[in-house]
C-alpha cells in the first residue's frame, strides 16, 4: 500500500462509475451503467394501442410461481415462459402458459394451461382435456412437429424433468418423454431454454435444451449467507453467481419419434461456464445451416456456429454477441430476432439486469455482430430488470419496432428501498427509420404502461385482425393479454410455411419480404423472447406497400421467390409448391 | 601507469587520474589504466566514469566490476532497463556488494520483474538478515510478485517488535493482499494510532475503503486524519473521491476546491474535479462536457481532463465521420500521448478507432493497454475484435483464454470486495 498512495487518487479516478457499481450488484451481473440521454421525442404518432383484454378473454388464472413478497432461493424467481400454437390448426392462435409452483406446495391453481381460442375474443382452458395438467417449477417452452404429423408438438424445461408433448391430433397430448429418450438420469437439472432446430438438415427436428445451473434445495445458500445473496444490501435469493454452470445438451431426432444425446460428438459440452437461459436457434451466417444463440445470465452469451457436419463451434464472444461492447458479462435473459435495419439480415437485442442497457446487435450477414445500442438509441433504458423482448412491426408501418417486459426477481427490496419496485411496466421502442429506435413512455396504451412483475411474453395476432399482440408472463398474477389496436390501418402480410422435405414446422426457415424499397429478413423459430414461443405465422407490416415479393430459404436448403403478393391476408407457401390454401382461418 | 598507481596510493586521486589519461593517450586500450581511471571517476561520482567503463567492457567484456558499476551508475541515473541489462552480467561482483544488489531489486521492480527481485532481495537478506530494510524490500517484492503468503511470512518478524509506521503499512497491505481484511485494518489502525500525523496512512485506509465499497467508513476516517492535518491536500482529494461514489457531488467539489486551494500544484485536482462533473451530470453529458471544457482551457494539457472529454463525446454517442467524433478521437490521442500511462484514454482511443473502422490501430491501442494491464477485459475484448475485422485470426484462440480468465479473475475480485465492509467505530 506504501507504493500506490497516490495510485489510489489516479486508480479512483479511472474506474469508472460502472465497475464501481458492478461490485455492488451482487449474485447477477449488472454493470452499472447510466442511462444514454433521451433525445428530443420524435413527435410522430405512434399508430398501435395496446390494451390488456387478459380477464375479458377468460384468462383468470394466475401464473403461480414461487413466493409472492419473498423468494427464498433462484428457483423461485426466474419465472416462465408462455407459446402462441395452433394446436388444433383451425388457424387461430391457442394459448399455452407455462407455470411454477410454490416451496410450501402447490396450491390448487398451480399447473402450465392451455387456452383454446374461442374465435371471437375469448379462450377456454382446455388444459385437463387436452392432457396437459401438470405441476413443477417449469421454465421454457418449445413448439414444433418434431414427429411431422402435421400437428405442433410441446416441449417445456423444468427444474426437474423436462417434458415433451406429443399432439395427438385431436385436441389431446401425451406425455412422451420417456418413450422419446428424454428422461435424465442423474441429479435434477435446470432446463431453462429450449429450441427445436434440424441442425443436420436431414428434415427432423432435434431439441436444444440450455441449462441453468445445478442446484439443490439442500445445497442452496439462502438470503444473505453469501456475498452472492444481497442486493443493495439488502438479503435476496442467490445466484446464479456463486453457483455451478448448467450443461447444454443437443439431442438428435433419429426420426422415429425417439432422441439421443449428441452433446459431446457435436461439440456442445464444451461450454461449461455460462448460466444458459433463452434460445434462439436461426441461420445467422447465412450459410443454409442453422446456429444456435443463448442467452446466458451473468456470464458471456454463446453461439454455436454449425460446422455442417453434425458440429458445432461457439464463437460468442469473437463474433460479438457474448459480452457488452466493453467486454464485461451481462445478465442475458431474453432474446429478440428480427431485422431492424432492414438489411436482409437477423439481428438480435438481448435483455439484461436494471442498471444495464439490453443490447443491440446488428448483423453484418456473415453472423458477425456490432454492438449498436447506443447507435440505435435503445441504451435510453436501464431502469428495469427485462425479460420476454421482441423485434415485430407493432404499427405496421414497415419497420420493427422492439417490446420487452420486465420485473425485479427481489419482491422483497421495495419494502426498504421503494425506488425498486418488483412490478414495473413494459418497455416499446418504435423503429425511427433511420437505423434509431425511440422509446415510448405514453400513447401506445394502458397495457404497456401498467406495472406487473412479468417474465416470458409471446408475440402473434390472436384475433387475426393483422396486428401483432403480445400474451405476457406476469408472476402470481393471471397473465397480461395485450390486444393490439391500430389507429390508423396499414398494410401487412402473414406468411405460414409449410415445409416439406424440410421439417413440417419448417422451423430454421428465413424470409426476406422486400416491400415499398425495403427488404425485411425474419426467421422462423421455436423459442425466442424470454422462455417463450411466438405465433409461427412471420407477420410482416408494409406500411403502404400493396405488395410483396418474397425469398425463402427453406431449411432443406431450398431457395424459393415468389413475387407480386398482395397484402392484408395470411399466406399458406408450402416448400416447393409455392402458395396453397390456408387451413382454418383465412382472409 | 605506474605513476597513477603511485599517486593512487598516496590517495592523490586528481594527480593519479592524470596520469591513466596520459598513459591512455599513448595506449588507448591499456586496461590497468582505463580500470584505474574509471574507479576514480566512479567514485567521484562522475559521469566520465561510464565512458570508461564502456571502453574496459570493449576490451574484456566479461569484466563483472565494469558491469557492476555501470549498472549502479545507471540504477542511479533512473535508467533501470540499462542497469539491469549490466547487473544481470555483473555476477560475484555484486555478491559483497549490498547497495548494488539493492539498486539491482529496485530496478527489477520497477521493470515489473517481481520474481528476479524477489530472488535478488533473497540473496541479499541471506548476507543481511537482520536488515530492516532489505526484509521489507524482499516482503514488497513478494507481494508485487503475487506471493502474499511468503510475504506475511517475511514481514512477521519485524511485526513481533516494535514496528514502525512504514512496516505496519506494508504489513496492512500484505494483510489485504491474503484477504485477511480484518487484521489489514487492524495493523493500518494501530499506524494511525502511533503516528496520527502521517497523512499516508488515511489515504491507504481510503484506499481500502474503496476496495471493500465502504465509502462512508472511508470518509470518517479521512475525517479523523483532517483533524490531525487540516491542511493537507492529499485528504481532501481523498475523501473527496469517497463523496463522489457516495454521489454526494456538493461535497464532493467542495473537497476538490479545497485541495487545489492549499496546493495548485498537486495537478490531480482539476481532473477530479472533471470526473465529478462527469459522475454528476450522467444524465446531463452536455453539462459535464462543458465543465470539463471550462477545466480544460485552463489546463490544456491535462491528460485526464482529455480523456475525459473523449470519454463524454463518445458516451454523448459521436458517430463517425462527425465533428464531434472527430473531437473526442483528437482529445484521446493528445491525452495518450500527454500520459502513455494512461491505461483508460488507450481503452477509449481503441474505442474509438474500432467504431470508426481503423482496426489496426484499435489492435495497437489495445497492445499498448494489455503492457501495462495485461487482464484488461476491454482491451482483451476490443482486440479480439480489432483482429477478427482485420482477418488476422491466428492470435484470437490465445486472447480469448486470457479473456476468459481475466473474467474470472474479475468476478473473484468482485467477491472479495464485498466480502468484508469496513466500518469505522470511533476515531483513532
Amino acid at each position: 500500500m506504501t507504493l500506490n498512495r497516490r495510485s489510489f487518487v489516479l486508480l479512483s479516478l479511472c474506474a469508472s462509475a460502472q465497475q464501481l457499481a458492478t461490485g455492488q450488484q451482487q449474485g447477477i451481473a449488472s454493470r452499472g451503467v447510466k442511462a444514454q440521454v433521451k433525445p428530443a421525442p420524435s413527435g410522430r404518432p405512434f399508430n398501435a394501442e395496446f390494451i390488456d383484454v387478459a380477464k375479458q378473454s377468460g384468462l383468470h388464472a394466475p401464473v403461480i410461481y414461487g413466493g409472492i413478497d419473498q423468494k427464498k432461493y433462484i428457483v423461485e424467481a426466474n419465472g416462465c415462459g408462455c407459446a402462441f400454437i395452433d394446436y388444433d390448426n383451425d388457424g387461430w392462435m391457442d394459448i399455452f402458459l407455462l407455470s411454477g409452483t410454490r416451496l410450501e406446495g402447490a396450491p390448487s391453481e398451480a399447473t402450465n394451461r392451455l387456452y383454446k381460442n374461442n374465435r371471437d375474443g375469448t379462450f377456454t382452458d382446455v388444459t385437463e382435456k387436452a392432457g396437459l395438467k401438470a405441476v413443477g417449477w417449469a421454465n421454457g417452452v418449445c413448439v414444433g412437429d418434431y414427429n411431422n404429423d402435421g400437428f405442433d408438438d410441446i416441449f417445456c424445461t423444468y427444474f426437474g424433468q423436462n417434458r415433451l408433448y406429443r399432439n395427438n391430433g385431436n385436441g389431446t397430448f401425451t406425455d412422451v418423454t420417456k418413450e422419446a429418450g428424454l428422461v435424465q438420469s442423474g441429479p435434477a437439472r435446470w432446463g431453462a431454454g429450449c429450441a427445436f432446430v434440424d441442425y443436420d438438415r436431414d428434415g427432423h427436428l432435434d431439441l436444444f435444451v440450455s441449462n441453468y445451473i445445478r442446484f439443490s434445495f439442500e445445497n442452496a445458500p439462502v438470503p444473505g449467507e453469501k456475498s452472492t445473496c444481497n442486493w443493495k444490501g439488502i438479503p435476496v435469493n442467490c445466484g446464479p453467481r456463486g453457483l455451478p454452470t448448467g450443461r447444454h445438451v443437443l439431442y438428435r431426432n433419429n426420426g422415429d419419434g425417439t432422441f439421443r444425446d449428441v452433446s459431446k460428438q457435436a461439440g456442445i459440452d464444451v461450454a461449461i461456464e455460462s448460466y444458459g437461459m433463452t434460445v434462439v436457434a436461426a441461420d445467422f451466417d447465412e450459410d443454409g445451416w442453422p446456429d444456435i444463440f443463448v442467452a446466458c445470465d451473468s456470464t458471456p452469451s454463446l453461439l454455436f456456429m454449425n460446422n455442417h457436419d453434425g458440429t458445432f463451434r461457439e464463437e460468442g464472444v469473437t463474433r460479438g454477441v457474448a459480452l457488452s461492447d466493453d467486454g464485461m458479462e451481462q445478465a442475458g435473459m431474453g432474446v429478440g430476432i428480427g431485422d431492424y435495419n432492414l438489411d436482409g439480415h437477423l439481428d438480435l437485442f438481448k435483455t439484461h439486469f436494471i442498471d444495464d442497457t439490453s443490447g443491440f446487435y446488428r448483423n453484418d450477414g456473415k453472423g458477425n455482430f456490432d454492438e449498436v445500442t447506443r447507435a440505435a438509441k435503445v441504451g435510453v433504458e436501464t431502469r428495469f430488470t427485462s425479460w420476454g423482448a421482441g423485434i415485430f412491426d407493432l404499427d405496421n408501418d414497415g419497420y420493427p419496432d422492439v417490446l420487452f417486459v420486465t420485473g425485479s426477481v427481489y419482491p422483497e427490496v421495495e419494502k426498504k428501498l421503494p425506488q425498486y419496485p418488483y412490478k414495473t411496466r413494459r418497455v416499446l421502442f418504435r423503429n425511427l427509420g433511420n437505423g434509431t429506435l425511440e422509446e415510448l413512455e405514453s400513447q401506445c396504451g394502458e397495457g404497456i404502461t401498467t406495472a406487473h412483475s412479468s417474465r416470458g411474453c409471446a408475440f402473434g395476432d390472436f384475433d387475426n385482425d393483422g396486428d401483432i399482440d403480445v400474451l405476457i408472463v406476469n408472476m402470481n398474477e393471471p397473465p397480461s393479454l395485450l390486444r393490439n389496436d391500430q389507429k390508423v390501418k396499414q398494410n401487412w402480410l402473414k406468411v405460414k410455411l409449410e415445409g416439406v422435405k424440410s421439417n413440417r414446422s419448417a422451423i430454421g426457415a428465413r424470409v426476406i419480404a422486400h416491400y415499398g424499397g425495403k427488404s425485411q429478413a425474419q426467421a422462423l423459430v421455436s423459442q425466442s423472447s424470454y422462455y417463450s414461443c411466438n405465433d409461427p405465422r412471420l407477420h410482416f407490416g408494409l406500411g403502404a406497400a400493396m405488395e410483396v415479393d418474397l425469398e425463402i430459404y427453406w431449411p432443406s436448403g431450398l431457395h424459393e421467390n415468389l413475387r407480386h403478393i398482395a397484402g392484408n391476408r395470411l399466406v399458406t407457401i408450402r416448400e416447393g409448391a409455392g402458395l396453397v390454401p390456408n387451413r382454418g382461418w383465412s382472409r | 601507469m605506474f605513476q597513477g598507481l603511485a599517486y593512487s596510493g598516496k590517495k592523490d586521486m586528481k594527480s593519479a587520474l592524470a596520469s591513466y589519461q596520459q598513459a591512455l593517450k599513448v595506449s588507448p586500450d591499456y586496461l590497468p589504466a582505463l580500470e584505474g581511471a574509471a574507479q576514480i571517476q566512479y567514485e567521484s561520482g562522475s559521469p566520465d566514469a561510464i565512458p570508461l567503463l564502456e571502453h574496459v567492457l570493449k576490451v574484456r567484456p566479461t569484466d563483472v566490476t565494469s558491469h557492476a558499476m555501470l549498472a549502479v551508475i545507471h540504477a542511479r541515473n533512473g535508467d533501470c532497463a540499462t542497469a539491469v541489462r549490466h547487473f544481470s552480467q555483473a555476477g560475484s561482483a555484486l555478491e559483497s556488494q549490498p547497495e548494488a544488489l539493492q539498486g539491482y531489486g529496485v530496478c527489477l521492480l520497477q521493470l515489473k520483474q517481481a520474481d528476479e527481485a524477489v530472488r535478488v532481495f533473497q540473496q541479499l537478506i541471506t548476507s543481511r538478515p537482520d536488515d530492516v530494510r532489505c526484509r521489507r524490500a524482499l516482503a514488497v517484492a513478494q507481494l508485487a510478485a503475487d506471493k502474499p503468503l511468503d510475504a506475511l511470512t517475511t514481514v512477521r518478524p519485524l511485526l513481533e517488535e516494535n514496528a514502525d509506521v512504514s512496516t505496519m503499512r506494508l504489513a496492512s497491505a500484505i494483510y489485504e493482499a491474503n484477504k485477511d481484511t480484518p487484521n489489514a485494518v487492524k495493523v493500518l489502525h494501530d499506524a494511525i494510532v502511533k503516528d496520527p500525523t502521517q497523512i499516508g496512512l488515511y489515504v491507504d485506509f481510503a484506499e481500502l475503503a474503496m476496495d471493500h465499497q465502504s465509502f462512508q467508513a472511508g470518509v470518517e476516517m479521512v475525517d479523523a486524519g483532517l483533524k490531525a492535518q487540516p491542511n493537507a491536500p492529499q485528504l481532501y482529494m481523498a475523501r473527496g473521491v469517497l463523496y463522489v461514489q457516495l454521489a454526494d457531488y456538493e461535497k464532493a467539489e467542495d473537497d476538490f476546491e479545497k485541495a487545489e486551494r492549499l496546493d495548485p500544484t498537486l495537478g490531480m485536482s482539476a481532473a477530479a474535479q472533471g470526473m465529478l462533473a462527469n459522475e454528476q451530470n450522467q444524465n446531463d453529458p452536455a453539462l459535464a462536457l462543458a465543465t470539463v471544457r471550462g477545466k480544460l482551457a485552463k489546463k490544456p494539457n491535462d491528460a485526464f481532463l482529455l480523456y475525459l472529454q473523449g470519454a463524454i463525446l463518445s458516451k454523448m454517442g459521436a458517430e463517425p465521420g462527425s465533428p464531434e467524433f472527430k473531437q473526442g478521437l483528437e482529445s484521446t490521442k493528445r491525452s495518450v500521448k500527454l500520459q502513455p500511462s494512461l491505461t483508460a484514454a488507450h481503452n477509449l482511443l481503441a474505442k474509438y478507432f474500432l467504431d470508426g473502422g481503423e482496426n489496426a490501430l484499435a489492435a495497437q491501442e489495445c497492445r499498448v493497454v494489455l503492457q501495462q494491464s495485461p487482464t484488461d477485459q476491454s482491451a482483451l475484448y476490443h482486440l479480439v475484435i480489432a483482429l477478427r475485422k482485420t482477418e488476422n485470426q491466428a492470435e484470437i484462440p490465445d486472447l480469448l483464454k486470457r479473456l476468459a480468465k481475466a473474467r474470472q479473475v474479475a468476478t473473484k475480485q468482485e467477491g472479495e470486495r464485498n466480502r468484508y465492509k469496513l466500518v469505522v467505530a470511533s476515531e483513532p
